[in-house]
């Protein structure tokens, strides 16, 4: 399956009557997001209002709670369109041309559930820790109808498709403009890749989606991966919005819909390919609750590496706590099919560094990379200005009562910074 | 061996009164509600079950939220044991080893928390048990 | 206003002598003596070295005592801002007497140190105490030593906070820190699955505990025919600790008679270990070692028979070698005698 992506560098955003991209910058009326939004019935329903900004690189300015970080795309040739089974229809994606606004996301921000969801800095010491402090930012901050309390499932099913919406309206905007940059990417059937490349490592991507329940979920055309069994995707189908966030929890390490469009275990492999792996396939799988569940989905992900005949496969993990076991038994049981694996997790050390970081282990996890520890402490000074809001910023995660104090300035883990150590290795952060 | 994986075996071990409202009587599974024990309080009593010969069916780190947040646990141990396994056994203790890591954060002055941790916890459950939660909720016993 | 730094070398580097010259005792000496002057230029004049301890490594080892007390009243008359030792490289007397007496040194007179040496060395064992640099495995490894010493040294000297152990070229302390790497982690995960795919060294960034698992044997059948035998790591002895097991880092385990004992008393027992309140032990020492219920149980039918000896040793502090030594051990003198299962406690 072969896909061209076409960047256009986006550098600015500004509010106009009309909506279009020009020189680098987008042009944007939020009034007509906004209706583009309402004209789905489950936004119309739930969601009373929403209210727009811009963040920028650098500036003192503060995003929370963050629900989900999108880029906008646009199918230009081929078949399909972006967000297949939730915006398009289901048509398989992942070939002919896309379009790319690079250099801006859509964030939907606003409160779900009553505890601290996410931040992002755009300057100061907490922008280090995000990717999204890199990115002029599109928000959109969504309020709630009266009666939402009791309907937090139908809430959230409509601020995900609102952000989609958005994402979609504006990607739309880069259908007709020549892009700055393109590039192809192209991995071949089983026969024609062991034809192609003889002599090249056989490697796969063993992408475990977080997939728990409300606010854990991820949705793979639609489908929400909780029901599904282990099974195959090409890479470039994550480049269209194959694979989408209903994750929220924790901002660290959750996967945001960017971070799927945008999957770096699947950019790093491409580069190699061709060169020094043959990039076969993603083989994606779950992190049920239900045990069963895992041990079958962990049976599943070797059968199948065993059954592609790989030398090699990488696996990255999302979550907290029981991922880690799904993590161990997946990169257990594929050792012992005879594949080699390298893993991508996070860690929970303790903010002393001296805990044990992981939830569970095996002596065959022997090739880790680790994308920090959450638990670090960290002083996030005083925004000139909030995106969104502070409520309960006071108790979020890692810090004690007393997390927001009087200067406005928030000392907490770096578990409440959005993306911090994300798990598919999108970060430079580490730790020994 | 016939019993396990049926749902007549699951014993629901909660302190969440949300499960109570939305899953009572609903299904072939047993709640044994407990709203005076804490969170660490319902791992530890699934441990001494454990230790006893019953299995877990669920892990009991469900979810990303972290232990030392949520005050609701609920987790899935059989009804009747089936022999210890000790996978489970290592299970449950490094769960509550996981949890006392953690710097505590109390939330018992924010209600409105407190129901959404309620509801995370009761989601997790039902994803579990493949009952469906958002109905779940338009159906509770009052 | 420079930094003021004492540094400690072994006979050989102070061109002394070697072997045969290992038993000299502690001397004094004014400003730099040998390795030193590789420090000195290296901080450019921000630091000096005003004293040089120079003590034999035998000397050392066999007179650990008074080495110790000499060398701290130095120190803590001349008072600096740091106090540096070795480098050791793989010598391991030398490596033993420095993160020894740095340990002393910031333990008792509260002054900043730090010292160099090879992963091996036996004086990595404080790694976790002491700020170790990691060096090459033999001198020959000065060139980058030094300057790798000489610019942590600074770091410290200076209150600024250490990166991570493989940022600042220290050993690990059992600590995870963080720190912003060169690639991003993917990019990371595909070069060492690479390594590993071509069998090439990788190093991994989260080494995996070791939990030693052991499988279990199959169950008992008939526990009515059974012969259990009784072990602990919970430290009970014969009253008076007639071995003397020490109360942490045990060297040895115990082996003891239950012929004629019905239940262990204050009197009779007591517990070696040093890890936790004796209290309720020695008051009830069946609380630890319960052979009270064992022989409820021996009378009732429901056990075979109590095994008439109890293996016994202090688990506080003590190696997970000597552990396995002890075990392996006497597991061969239970399956002699016939023993089927064994109950082993622990606090």
């Amino acid at each position: 399956m072969k896909l061209e992506l076409g960047f256009i560098k986006i550098s600015d955003i500004q509010f106009s009557k009309e909506c279009k991209v020009e020189n680098g910058t987008l042009y944007v009326d939020p009034e007509a997001v906004k209706a583009f939004m309402y004209e789905d019935d489950d936004v119309k329903a739930w969601v009373k209002d929403f209210s727009f900004d811009v963040a920028k690189p650098g500036e003192s300015v503060r995003i929370t709670p963050v629900k989900d970080v999108i880029e906008p795309r646009v199918k230009v040739e081929g078949p399909g369109g972006e967000f297949p089974g939730v915006i398009s229809k289901v048509d398989t994606v992942g070939s002919g041309k896309t379009n790319v606004l690079r250099g801006m996301a859509v964030v939907t921000a606003g409160k779900i559930v009553g505890f601290q969801e996410g931040i992002i800095d755009m300057s100061g010491p907490g922008a280090d820790y995000t990717p999204f402090s890199k990115l002029n930012n599109f928000v959109v901050v969504a309020e709630p109808v009266d009666n939402y309390q009791e309907h937090k499932h139908e809430y959230e099913h409509a601020v995900r498709i609102a952000g989609l919406r958005a994402a979609t309206f504006i990607g739309e905007l880069g259908r007709n403009v020549t892009p700055d940059e393109t590039k192809e990417f192209e991995t071949y059937g089983i026969k024609e890749g062991i034809e192609k490349f003889p002599n090249l490592p056989r490697v796969a991507y063993v992408h475990m989606l977080q997939s728990q329940g409300l606010l854990h979920d991820t949705y793979v055309y639609g489908v929400d991966a909780k029901r599904s069994l282990t099974t195959i995707l090409n890479p470039t189908e994550t480049m269209d919005g194959a694979i989408i966030s209903g994750n929220c929890v924790s901002a660290c390490d959750k996967n945001t819909t960017y971070h799927h469009q945008n999957n770096p275990v699947v950019a790093d492999l491409f580069e190699q390919h061709g060169k020094t792996l043959n990039y076969v396939c993603n083989i994606i799988t779950n992190e049920n609750v239900y045990l069963a569940d895992k041990q079958r989905s962990s049976d599943w992900t070797a059968k199948l590496c065993r059954l592609l005949d790989l030398d090699g496969a990488i696996v990255s993990q999302e979550g907290f706590g029981n991922p880690d076991t799904d993590l161990i038994m997946n990169t257990k049981k594929i050792e012992q099919v005879g594949v080699k694996t390298t893993i991508i997790t996070d860690e929970y050390a303790g903010q002393d560094g001296k805990s044990q970081s992981l939830a569970d282990a095996d002596p065959l996890a022997d090739a880790v990379v680790t994308g920090g520890n959450a638990n670090e402490v960290i002083i996030l000074p005083a925004m000139d200005k909030v995106i969104g809001t502070l409520d309960y910023v006071d108790k979020i995660a890692g810090g004690h009562a007393g997390s927001l104090r009087e200067d406005g300035s928030i000392e907490a883990e770096l578990q409440v910074i959005t993306g911090a150590t994300n798990e598919m290795g999108f970060n430079c952060l580490s730790a020994r | 061996m016939g019993m396990i994986g049926n749902p007549h075996d699951f014993l629901i071990l909660t302190n969440n009164p949300l499960v109570m409202d939305c899953l009572d009587g609903r299904g072939d599974y047993t709640i044994e509600y407990h709203p005076e024990l804490n969170h660490r309080a319902i791992l530890v009593k699934a441990r001494d079950l454990i230790h006893k010969g019953h299995i877990l069916y669920t892990h009991p780190l469900a979810g990303s939220v972290k232990p030392n947040e949520t005050p609701y646990k609920s987790l899935i141990v059989s009804l009747v044991p089936h022999g210890m396994e000790s996978e489970h056994e290592i299970m449950i203790g490094n769960a509550i080893a996981v949890y006392d890591k953690f710097c505590k954060i109390d939330w018992s002055d924010n209600e409105q928390a407190l129901r959404d941790f309620q509801l995370i916890d009761y989601t997790l459950l039902c994803g579990a048990i493949g009952y469906d939660a958002a109905a779940g909720l338009s159906n509770k016993n009052h | 206003m420079s930094f003021k730094v004492v540094h400690y070398i072994n006979q050989f580097f102070a061109n002394i002598g070697g072997e045969e010259m290992a038993h000299v005792a502690p001397e004094l000496r004014d400003g730099i003596v040998g390795p030193g002057l590789a420090f000195q230029q290296a901080w450019k004049g921000e630091a000096e070295i005003t004293k040089t301890v120079v003590c034999g490594d035998s000397y050392f080892a066999e007179h650990e005592k008074e080495a110790k007390a000499q060398i701290l009243e130095w120190v803590k008359a001349e008072n600096p801002d740091l106090f540096l030792a070795g480098p050791a490289f793989n010598a391991g007397r030398y490596g033993y007497a420095c993160a020894t007496i740095c340990k002393a040194v910031q333990d008792e007179l509260g002054v900043k140190v730090l010292t160099g040496m090879y992963e091996e060395n036996p004086g990595a064992d404080l790694k976790n105490s002491i700020l170790i640099v990691s060096t090459a495995n033999s001198a020959a490894g000065m060139r980058k030593a030094a300057p790798a010493m000489a610019k942590l040294a600074m770091k410290v000297m200076k209150g600024e906070k250490l990166g991570a152990s493989v940022e600042d070229g220290y050993m690990n302390q059992s600590v995870r820190v963080n720190f912003f790497d060169k690639e991003r982690g993917s990019k990371r995960a595909v070069k060492m699955l690479l390594s590993k795919l071509a069998d090439k060294p990788f190093t991994t960034e989260y080494p995996m505990p070791s939990f030693d698992r052991v499988a279990p044997n199959p169950a008992i059948k008939d526990l009515s025919k059974a012969t259990i035998a009784l072990c602990t790591s919970g430290g009970i002895v014969p009253k008076g600790n007639p071995d003397h097991i020490e109360s942490s880092s045990a060297s040895h385990y115990g082996e003891y008679s239950l012929a004629g004992v019905n239940e262990l008393t204050e009197a009779t027992y007591e517990t070696a270990h040093g890890g936790y309140d004796p209290v309720y032990a020695n008051a009830d020492p069946n609380r630890v070692l319960p052979v009270d219920v064992m022989r409820d149980l021996e009378r009732e039918g429901k056990i075979g028979k109590l095994h008439e000896t109890f293996y016994t040793t202090v688990g506080n502090g003590t190696s997970v070698a000597n552990a396995k030594k002890f075990a392996a051990e006497y597991a061969q003198k239970l399956l002699k005698a016939g023993v089927h299962a064994v109950i082993m406690t622990s606090t």
